[in-house]
């Protein structure tokens, strides 16, 4: 009965829909557009007329372009990638993989989805449309402007490949170390109910309130003349940890803490206390009872968690730019330094095809994962 | 929990929150009173730099630390209590201005102009982000559920791309002929310059942080309206609520939590709003307090840079903070003694 | 242009010299460059690295590491780029070493005009010069009759009669964003009124007839601009000149290649350069200089290696494949047309920057403090005495004023 109960009437569900398309418009619409820029030679890119940016004439003329045939081709492997990460994957890994398998599951098959549809864009559909355009006639003629050399001038010529790798390290090693000591804690919080535990949540809190910028000026100096004050430790091995990417892991992960221990204190206060007390019974120590009892049903809380670590260690800026060298600089400060240094049209446009890239991964990652962040939120990873 | 165990659950979280948040906010704290000075002496120095065929030479007196033996630069510390925070607030100045009812000269000064945007962009923000959130989650909810995938997919996306970005990417559409402001030009058939007046900018940033931040709102109440109880829902209706009272008395009661939890981060998020400056540019505008703190922070081109009065900033954010969590964190407090 | 003709002929004597291909030595020793980030940092250090084990830095965020990254012992840096400004931190800190051995050694392709000298003693290389210089279209000039303007008094003119024409959207361009480069376009504005900025025991000096006829300039020019004039920088305003938006701007010589760039520009060709319009007193715009400097603390060895591979860096090689990227100082330069507007701001007797470190402060409270005249919220005497008022008290922060 509830189900045609709760139905909307017709007029309501319209207006809802038709918001909500607005949304989604509103939403999606500039990161369309620098995508669409990013595609585009620097006159069409910045061009006053949306049209023209869309359609490309410029970049057309200088024989950049696509055929209706290649549209369709691109149109359709796009839709394929995005129904493979949403729905064939996840079902997947889901159904045929369990426990620790699954975290390899996800890794793998999100690697091997993502390569794969940049090599179908990129390499595939270029060759395939080379092939049949001069068949297809009025099909295979050239209507839209696009060229991916920005795209090749990033990737290969200014070897953003080691900027990706640099970012693929400090994301992986926040969010490893991150969730191992912020489950322990959150679980520890969740199970206490000393003063103590609560004034470490409102302190962590209050740390959480913090201007970054304050703490991370102050690290600069003390990171630098690392060798100097660790030479009485660590004699003369001591390092330098301006630059290193582990300090910069190191400094992510407690900036990240305090976000991390209240979600997963509250996530851990949803499961019964009833399920690690029956352990303790059974001759657990708080630890066993851990292991044993809380891990394996802690999975759905620890990925929405780990999601927003990711987040946090991919996009950081502040950070990375301050204490990393250029040869270990991860994706967002070497974008920043493309825009902001002294730079030309072409520099920009190349810098913004740079930023799409960095943002393919988190599209990626937030198709397959999607529904993971809401069962996670749903468990209660945020109960205030 | 025994403490020792509850110690090593914690343990490892709270040393690298000691290490590299807490104690850094105490050395913070600690500059605040003092100040850190070289000492110079003036010296006469030729300098010479190229000119396009020829050098230029001159002899000027200069500022010139002093050195150690070793060549570190000998610098003097003294305690002078509150003065950097004198110094950052102008008291003087901002009571005068006061006194003598000109808003205008209050606003010129930057810390109370920096606080005026930041009280502002947070308060405004607030509500919207709440409600925006709201209105997305409950439309997601209605809607069939065959769409509700992709369009939390498409919703999330202005959550998850990197902030430098997606403020760039916005900025683009509006400056000077960006294709929406050309669209706007075309449809009210006049010239608009968005980022000239400083309310305009004021909007774009605001407009960029609800675009930022409601979509994961949304996508919070979205999870909480999953466990809204089917039961008092149908209850209500056989009651005869309508649609607006259920979800006034059922819904957002049940939503509270979420709401706190939204509220409080995003007030300590926008307090310390600082992307949107540097993304938008607004600092000939308006500028915002974590701003204000960067800025005495950075060093100048000649290395310069204002360390207690960055400190002294620093820590007057950190009270504004407080003060406009009080009322969330006695919430916590309550449910904490409730809890257990 | 004598100056030009007797430079090209040195380029040509010099070019034939340094023909051979990639870097004249092997590097052993492993050293690593810290610098700004600009076109012509990429193309001196792309050629440094042809000599091997050598890893540059192009940050944005330089000027912060640079002094802490040259203290430390050993410097973690060996070569640092460095500006008339950004010298002073290193300098005052003795963390750059002098070079007169090093120019002795292996210094024969500098021309003394190159070494920067501080109380006689080498402390730096340069390689390239920079200043604002007028840019304008010469077509749009031509069609109206306006003669080229020498002066800021002809340049509003020239402003008033292309907007009563209408040809182009704004007759003028400015980087006046808010911060450093509005600063800069105050201490040229003031330069050409022949002010100085700091006086007696580091005391600032601008709230003067000086400093208000260069703030009336400003403002006047802003009536001709882009309304966004406070978020406009060097790259917004060449991106208007290249869409043919703007007439006549006072824009770096680094940005004039930009130009005449075929793939991004629809008014090659059509851009002439000028020197800068003088104010009363002097052209409005300020010489700066790029070059390098070298860590103190390294060894000797390093030191050479350091030196011999930036030597490589500034070869004819490298200035024939990038000669319009800069002014370059360096042996093997051919002045182009481009380089024209820079030259001649010059030989007009444009002063250089005058860096210091009571500069330093004075640039910065400039940039923060001017947008408040423009938008008219205080007057030009306001104005200056609220940018000293701030100037003294982070002078007395940081110790520069009793």
């Amino acid at each position: 009965m509830s189900a045609r109960a709760l139905q909307q009437p017709l007029p309501l569900r319209l207006t809802s829909n038709v918001f909500l398309a607005l949304w989604c418009l509103i939403a999606a619409f500039p990161i369309f557009w620098i995508m669409v820029q990013s595609f585009k030679t620097p006159v069409d890119a910045y061009d006053s007329n949306a049209l023209n940016v869309i359609l490309g004439p410029e970049t057309l003329a200088r024989g950049h372009g696509m055929s209706a045939l290649q549209i369709l081709l691109g149109i359709g492997a796009i839709w394929l990638t995005i129904r493979l990460a949403s729905r064939t994957l996840p079902a997947f890994v889901r159904s045929s993989l369990n426990g620790k398998q699954q975290w390899l599951g996800w890794i793998i098959g999100a690697l091997v989805l993502g390569v794969g549809s940049v090599v179908v864009l990129f390499g595939v559909v270029p060759w395939v449309s080379g092939v049949l355009n001069p068949m297809l006639g009025p099909l295979g003629v050239d209507v839209v402007g696009l060229t991916t050399e920005h795209y090749k001038t990033v990737w290969v010529e200014r070897g953003f490949f080691r900027n990706f790798q640099n970012s693929l390290l400090i994301t992986a090693g926040v969010v490893t170390i991150s969730l191992s000591v912020g489950t322990l804690a959150g679980y520890g919080l969740a199970r206490s109910g000393s003063k103590l535990a609560f004034w470490i949540l409102i302190i962590a809190l209050i740390f959480r309130a913090l201007p970054h910028s304050v703490l991370v000026a102050g690290y600069l100096p003390v990171f630098i003349s690392s060798s100097e004050w660790l030479a009485p430790i660590f004699g003369e091995n001591a390092p330098t940890l301006y630059g290193k990417p582990f300090a910069v892991i190191a400094v992510l992960v407690a900036i990240n803490q305090p976000f991390t221990i209240w979600m997963l204190r509250s996530f851990f206060q949803n499961i019964p206390a009833e399920l690690d007390e029956a352990a303790r019974v059974d001759g657990c120590s708080h630890f066993q009872a851990f292991r044993r009892v809380i891990m394996p049903v802690m999975w759905p809380g620890v990925i929405t968690t780990g999601l927003f670590s990711f987040l946090l260690a991919y996009n950081d800026f502040l950070v990375t730019s301050l204490l990393l060298d250029a040869q270990n600089q991860t994706m967002v400060p070497a974008i920043a330094g493309m825009f902001n240094r002294e730079t030309t049209t072409t520099d920009q446009v190349v810098a913004v095809a740079a930023a799409v890239s960095i943002t393919a991964p988190l599209f990626f990652l937030v198709m397959v994962f999607q529904r993971q962040i809401v069962s996670g939120l749903t468990a209660g990873a945020v109960k205030g | 929990m025994k403490f020792k165990t509850f110690a090593a659950f914690i343990g490892p979280s709270v040393f690298m929150m000691l290490l590299f948040i807490a104690f850094p906010l105490v050395s913070v704290f600690q500059q605040s009173f003092y100040i850190t000075q070289p000492i110079y002496d003036l010296v006469d120095v030729e300098t010479c730099t190229p000119g396009f065929v020829t050098q230029t030479c001159v002899t000027e007196t200069q500022s010139v630390p002093r050195l150690d033996e070793e060549g570190a630069i000998i610098t003097k510390t003294d305690f002078v209590g509150l003065q950097s925070y004198r110094n950052v607030l102008e008291l003087g100045r901002a009571w005068d201005a006061l006194s003598s009812g000109s808003w205008a000269a209050f606003q010129s000064i930057d810390f109370w102009k920096a606080l005026r945007f930041t009280l502002s962009f947070t308060l405004i923000t607030l509500p919207l982000v709440i409600c925006a959130g709201l209105g997305i989650a409950v439309m997601i909810n209605s809607a069939a559920k065959s769409v509700r995938g992709p369009v939390i997919f498409v919703s999330l996306l202005p959550f998850i791309i990197t902030p430098v970005i997606g403020a760039l990417s916005i900025n683009w559409l509006f400056r000077g002929d960006g294709i929406l402001t050309a669209a706007l030009e075309w449809y009210l058939q006049r010239d608009i310059a968005m980022f000239a007046q400083a309310w305009t900018i004021e909007i774009l940033m605001m407009f960029y942080r609800v675009w930022h931040v409601a979509p994961f709102a949304a996508i919070v109440f979205y999870a909480g309206l999953q466990t809204v109880n089917q039961d008092s829902l149908e209850s209500a209706i056989i009651d005869g609520a309508s649609r607006w009272q259920r979800l006034k008395y059922i819904i957002i009661p049940h939503l509270m939590p979420l709401i706190v939890f939204i509220s409080m981060i995003h007030l300590m998020d926008s307090y310390r709003v600082f992307e949107e400056i540097v993304g938008f540019s607004s600092q000939g505008h308006v500028i915002s307090l974590q701003w204000l703190t960067y800025d005495f922070l950075v060093p100048d081109q000649a290395g310069n840079r204002s360390i207690s009065r960055a400190s002294a900033s620093a820590m007057l954010t950190m009270i504004g903070i407080a003060l406009l969590l009080v009322p969330l964190l006695r919430r916590t407090w309550r449910d904490h003694q409730g809890g257990h | 242009m004598k100056l030009k003709t007797l430079l090209a002929a040195g380029a040509v004597a010099m070019s034939s010299t340094a023909a051979f291909a990639g870097c004249a030595i092997e590097n052993t020793v492993p050293l690593k460059s810290l610098s700004a980030g600009f076109e012509a940092w990429k193309a001196v250090t792309d050629a440094m690295a042809e000599c091997g084990n050598f890893q540059a830095s192009l940050d944005q965020e330089f000027r912060e590491k640079q002094p802490e990254a040259f203290a430390a012992n050993p410097a973690l840096y060996q070569i640092g780029g460095v500006a008339n400004a950004t010298m002073i931190p290193l300098l005052n800190a003795g963390s750059i070493r002098p070079l007169d051995d090093l120019v002795a050694k292996y210094g024969q392709n500098l021309t003394p005009n190159q070494l920067i000298k501080v109380d006689g003693k080498v402390m730096a290389i340069a390689m390239m010069v920079n200043a604002q210089h007028l840019m304008y279209r010469s077509d749009i000039l031509a069609d109206l009759g306006i003669a080229e303007p020498a002066t800021w008094d002809e340049v509003l003119a020239a402003a008033e009669k292309i907007k009563a024409a209408g040809v182009v959207e704004y007759p003028l361009g400015g980087t006046f964003k808010t911060g450093w480069n509005l600063g800069e376009e105050f201490v040229n504005m003031y330069l050409g009124e022949g002010g100085t900025f700091i006086g007696e025991g580091n005391m600032p000096a601008i709230n003067n007839a000086q400093g208000v006829a260069a703030l009336e300039t400003m403002k006047a020019m802003t009536a001709y601009m882009d309304p966004e004039y406070l978020v406009s920088d060097s790259t917004y305003v060449q991106q208007q000149f290249q869409q043919g938006k703007i007439a006549m701007a006072n824009l770096w010589a680094s940005r004039a290649a930009a130009m005449d760039d075929e793939a991004e520009s629809q008014v090659v060709g059509k851009v002439a350069m000028a020197a800068a319009p003088n104010g009363s007193a002097a052209p409005a715009s300020s010489l700066w200089w790029d070059g390098f400097v070298f860590a103190a603390n390294m060894s000797d060895q390093e030191a050479e290696a350091a030196f011999q591979v930036a030597m490589e860096g500034i070869d004819g090689e490298m200035v024939s494949a990038n000669n319009d990227a800069a002014v370059w100082l360096l042996n093997g330069y051919t002045p182009g047309k481009l380089a024209a507007g820079a030259a001649a701001t010059a030989a007009n007797g444009a002063s250089p920057y005058p860096a210091s470190g009571p500069m330093g402060i004075m640039h910065t409270v400039l940039g923060n403090g001017l947008a408040d005249y423009l938008t008219g919220a205080k007057d030009a005497e306001t104005t200056l005495a609220d940018i000293e008022a701030a100037y003294m008290t982070a002078a007395k922060e940081a110790g520069l004023v009793k």
